[in-house]
């Protein structure tokens, strides 16, 4: 019979706990400046210029039709042969902003499609600005019916994270396996790094409650 | 019932039995009977590149397999080889089911106690490589720089063991992965063995060069307990290797230089 021994996670807590952090800055991160790329992506995508549109098809269909694990490689061992060279946690970022970009364009240039003609002719009756009708009448109602996509493809994006460890980032998984290396517990650290991951979800799960209700709820009386 | 116990008992008479031709008195193997055969029977490994390998016809190759002929060819018989991996190699070796073995054995205190060891007639060493442009002399240089190892290999316990504070020890799962960092500049220095970087240099020239040595392992031709004039045949013949520069020859054919002088002077 097997015996469990959790001392070696216990007593590596702190290297767990540190992996935690970055993966949760990481992902934060990635969520925001994919959320920017995104939004840009799907606003060309639903312009009517053609060279725009054609070049984000390229990126989208070239992201979504190739591995992350071949991104990543590419990003870190391939790019610094044209001179381009980060360090590993910076491609990391470099590598999930890309990759959740190009889902995230999709996402809501859907969401932006789903938003009827008549409500902007009635933004145009009511004599808002352009840009007011972009970010009233079309971007908010787009971005609260994808809402759900949205953050089910961050909460994917934050466990896909546990990828760049093959870069040498250190995030959780990277420093489970670092564990692992050291004290062979394998059933153990990966127990608690499922636990830990399942947390993660979990928090940012709530986050996205909290973000919905505070800046995506109708006003329903006031 | 009774035929359950009598199972029972059969299967442990058996296992006692089995136990007793694994674990009893290894076979010593007889100079005089391998010259009257004609044949040697040698385990190598072949999943151990470059010294065990399958060549492009499914036969054994590699520095072991030259190694192997040249010491058949001394003995003036015929070497058979057999394929033994790395946990069965030993256990070929005391059943009788192989002569000696030159199979990448690392001379090992808890394995010389099991088998007899010859001279060393092969080496893995694992050291700090890197940018030719980069100066580090020791371990205490290497604060500041980063360095790829593969993750909970040698190379990982050696260079983490010596490391000072302020060390960007990098891991990646494999050497490819360790490797390709060095070559596209992620890093400047690498914890590799020996082995591994007659390869890169194969590839990337004398771009790269050693900075300082971290820990080498000998390896020895093996015979049973017992076989004292085969080892002492086995002895001579990689003291002769050695002096008129066959392992020289075979080291450079596999491995891109003479054997290593760690090597030569170990006893």
């Amino acid at each position: 019979m097997y015996q469990f021994n959790f001392q070696p996670v216990v007593d590596s807590m702190d290297l767990l706990l540190h992996g935690a952090w970055l993966t949760v800055r990481l992902s934060l991160m990635a969520m925001a400046l994919g959320l920017i790329v995104s939004v840009l992506g799907a606003i060309g995508k639903t312009s009517g210029i053609r060279p725009v549109r054609w070049l984000i098809d390229v990126y989208v269909e070239v992201i979504r039709n190739t591995p992350f694990l071949v991104q990543i490689f590419f990003i870190f061992f391939g790019l610094p042969a044209v001179g381009v060279s980060m360090s590993a946690n910076t491609a990391a970022l470099v590598a999930l902003v890309i990759n959740v970009g190009a889902y995230g364009t999709e996402i809501i240039r859907a969401g932006i499609e789903s938003v009827p003609q008549g409500q902007i002719e009635a933004g145009r009756a009511l004599g808002l600005s352009p840009a007011k009708i972009f970010r009233y009448v079309v971007l908010k109602p787009a971005l609260r019916n994808i809402y759900p996509s949205l953050t089910s493809q961050f909460i994917y994006l934050m466990l896909t994270s546990s990828v760049v460890s093959v870069i040498s980032a250190n995030d959780l998984a990277s420093a489970g396996a670092d564990l692992n290396a050291q004290t062979f517990a394998s059933f153990e650290i990966y127990l608690v790094l499922t636990i830990m991951y399942f947390l993660l979800s979990l928090g940012f799960s709530a986050l996205f409650a909290v973000i919905r209700r505070l800046f995506f709820t109708y006003p329903a009386s006031r | 019932m009774n035929m359950k116990l009598n199972r029972r008992l059969f299967t442990l008479i058996a296992a006692g039995a089995f136990s007793a031709g694994l674990f009893g008195p290894a076979l010593a193997a007889d100079l005089e009977a391998i010259e009257s055969a004609g044949t040697v029977k040698v385990g190598m490994l072949v999943d151990f590149p470059p010294f065990g390998i399958l060549d492009a016809s499914g036969q054994p190759d590699g520095y072991d397999a030259d190694v192997a002929k040249a010491l058949a060819e001394y003995l003036g018989v015929e070497a058979q080889i057999v394929p033994v991996t790395g946990p069965n190699r030993i256990p070929y070796l005391l059943s009788g089911q192989v002569d000696v073995l030159v199979a990448s054995l690392g001379i090992t205190e808890e394995r010389a106690q099991k088998v007899d060891f010859s001279k060393p007639y092969a080496g893995i060493s694992i050291a700090v490589y890197g940018d030719a442009g980069v100066q580090v002399a020791d371990a205490a240089a290497l604060a500041g720089q980063s360095i790829a190892v593969t993750r909970a290999s040698t190379q990982d316990t050696g260079v983490t063991g010596v490391a000072p504070e302020g060390t960007d020890i990098r891991r990646f799962d494999d050497d490819a992965s360790s490797v390709q960092a060095l070559m596209s500049g992620q890093v400047k220095l690498i914890g590799l063995s020996n082995v591994v970087m007659s390869q890169v240099t194969q590839a990337a020239g004398d771009r790269f060069d050693k900075k300082f040595d971290l820990s080498s392992q000998v390896q020895g031709i093996a015979v049973a307990p017992g076989s004292d004039a085969l080892l002492e045949k086995v002895d001579a013949f990689v003291a002769e290797a050695k002096a008129d520069g066959t392992l020289d020859h075979i080291h450079q054919k596999w491995l891109g230089e003479p054997l290593p002088d760690f090597v030569k002077t170990a006893e």
